[in-house]
């Protein structure tokens, strides 16, 4: 592609590298956009794999079209969209609300790990979605178990690391802020938690990646509306076309989540784990 | 129990600070550690008093326990005839390195103490700005630590120590980890600040150099456990002149410190050798 142009030359600048590196990505995209285009398209009279079991490129997009103007199943895609992310941004924001502080305070506090930690460890190696069918029967098939079911997949991962963060803060720096005559809440507000927001990002971006995973095991179960629902059912009919319209949004979904949750932390956490 | 010093570790009248008996034992059974033997030692007003001595000596745990980081197993440790009970914004710490908060720019960093200790905002930022300036960062009161270089990170360590106005100084090691020439110049901006201030500072070093420049007193303890070997007292300190390390009397002091010094590492040495 046309990345092979930059290796001629030695590149030797960081910026050289950086710039190089975007136009591999860029080319290795488009390599997997046009292999997908070589086996679909019936260049010499039959593709090479049929539409029902992968479509062209452009079919894809003229299914997205039409999904966009007519909707699947008496709803709008955005429709179908919207639930979805709100499925996943009440169940994130609850658990980010409830583990992070809880995870803070078994950080700093012995007894309230000694308590919390049972429950969470004995838990947190089962796969949540094996609870879906339990938590069906307790809430019914409404939001609530979908929600429910997130929230129990985030909660150990930020928790945990919480209280990782707070436990990995340097010694010296608690021990300065004492020095500088701060009480237990500055140091908690000034020194603990700052300190440990590079450890609570990390793990916000991990939850994220398996939220929306968590997400799409919920909706393919009993229900009628959401992206991953309008891929399952698509499938039952065989809709190719429509099911690879769902993955892709539910690909581009988790992808600029990322890309928010990285935002985000680069301003929050300027200082990244530098040291000084 | 003995302190087999040249110089007499009597209480004069004058210590701002007093470790009485001192002791400091880590872990117990088998495990226990003997990192300090009971010694006493005085820290005079306005002393710069330089501890050196081979690694695992003891001499940072003298530091915290005057700090108040930690508790002797036996002894008191006193400030101004008081015991130490836990830290104290009277006695400021200076680390070797990670002490900074990384997400405080300089100006937050230095006046983190005077806010802890009541100062109103604007108060504490013109109390800092005082203090940026008199180590030399007047320039870069808005960077944040990992945008300095280590030996500019020390400035700011010491001046969030000093931006309390504490009475005691409490360094550990401060300079260890920087280059030789960054460490010079730093040396002469400490005794400058200190002719200045003339604050009590009690000061870690493995540098016999660093400690005959600025030291009042050097105080060498010997290996594992920890007791005092012997006691000097340059008279370099007030000088402003840095050609001092090349007179006749500082370069006999530091042969005598190093002979001294090289035995108790060895002692060390084999004590390392044989856990």
């Amino acid at each position: 592609m046309s990345a092979s142009a930059t290796t001629t030359g030695a590149v030797t600048s960081a910026k050289g590298r950086a710039q190089r590196a975007r136009w591999l990505n860029l080319g290795s995209f488009l390599a997997l956009l046009a292999i997908w285009f070589v086996l679909t398209t019936p260049l010499f009279g039959q593709p090479l794999i049929k539409p029902l079991f992968l479509p062209s490129p452009a079919s894809v997009g003229e299914t997205f079209m039409t999904l966009l103007k007519n909707g699947y199943q008496g709803k709008s895609l955005l429709f179908h969209i919207g639930i979805s992310l709100f499925r996943f941004g009440l169940a994130f924001v609850l658990s980010l609300l409830v583990a992070v502080p809880l995870g803070l305070w078994m950080g700093m506090n012995e007894s309230v790990k000694a308590v919390l930690d049972p429950p969470i460890e004995i838990t947190r190696p089962m796969p949540k979605l094996a609870l879906l069918p339990l938590l069906i029967i307790w809430f019914g098939i409404g939001e609530v178990s979908k929600i429910l079911i997130i929230v129990l997949a985030l909660f150990p991962i930020l928790s945990i690391s919480a209280m990782q963060a707070v436990r990995g803060v340097g010694a010296r720096k608690i021990q300065a802020a004492l020095a500088l005559g701060a009480s237990r809440t500055t140091i908690f507000r000034r020194v603990i938690f700052p300190a440990s927001l590079p450890g609570i990002f990390t793990s916000i971006r991990v939850s994220i990646g398996l939220g929306v995973t968590m997400l799409v095991g919920a909706e393919l179960i009993a229900t009628t509306s959401g992206i991953a629902f309008m891929a399952m059912s698509a499938s039952d009919f065989l809709l190719t076309n429509v099911v690879i319209v769902g993955v892709l949004i539910m690909a581009l979904i988790g992808y600029v989540l990322d890309l928010l949750a990285r935002a985000v932390e680069n301003r929050v956490v300027h200082w990244g784990g530098k040291e000084g | 129990m003995t302190v087999p010093a040249p110089a007499s570790a009597a209480a004069t009248p004058a210590a701002k600070a007093r470790f009485e008996g001192v002791s400091k034992c880590f872990g117990s059974g088998p495990d226990a550690v003997q990192a300090l033997d009971p010694l006493t030692l005085d820290l005079a007003e306005n002393a710069f008093l330089c501890l050196v001595g081979p690694s695992g000596c003891g001499k940072s745990t003298l530091l915290n326990l005057l700090a108040g980081f930690d508790v002797p197993t036996t002894g008191r440790v006193l400030m101004d005839g008081r015991p130490v009970t836990g830290p104290d914004p009277k006695r400021g710490v200076v680390f070797q390195q990670g002490a900074l908060f990384t997400w405080m720019n300089v100006t937050e960093n230095v006046a983190f103490g005077p806010r802890a200790t009541g100062k109103s905002a604007a108060e504490a930022t013109r109390v800092a700005a005082r203090y940026i300036e008199m180590v030399g960062l007047g320039g870069f009161a808005k960077r944040y630590p990992y945008e300095l270089s280590g030996g500019m990170q020390q400035r700011v360590g010491i001046a969030r120590a000093l931006a309390n106005d504490p009475e005691i100084l409490l360094m550990d090691e401060p300079f260890a980890a920087l280059d030789a020439q960054t460490r010079e110049l730093l040396q002469e901006e400490i005794k400058r600040i200190w002719q200045e201030t003339r604050k009590t500072v009690l000061w870690i070093t493995h540098s016999i150099e660093e400690a005959l420049f600025l030291a009042t007193e050097v105080v060498v303890m010997s290996a594992r456990p920890g007791r005092i070997k012997a006691r000097f007292q340059p008279q370099f300190a007030m000088s402003k002149d840095s050609g001092v390390v090349t007179s006749a009397e500082f370069v006999r002091m530091k042969a005598e410190i190093f002979g001294l010094l090289r035995e108790e590492a060895l002692t060390a040495q084999q004590q390392e050798a044989a856990r």
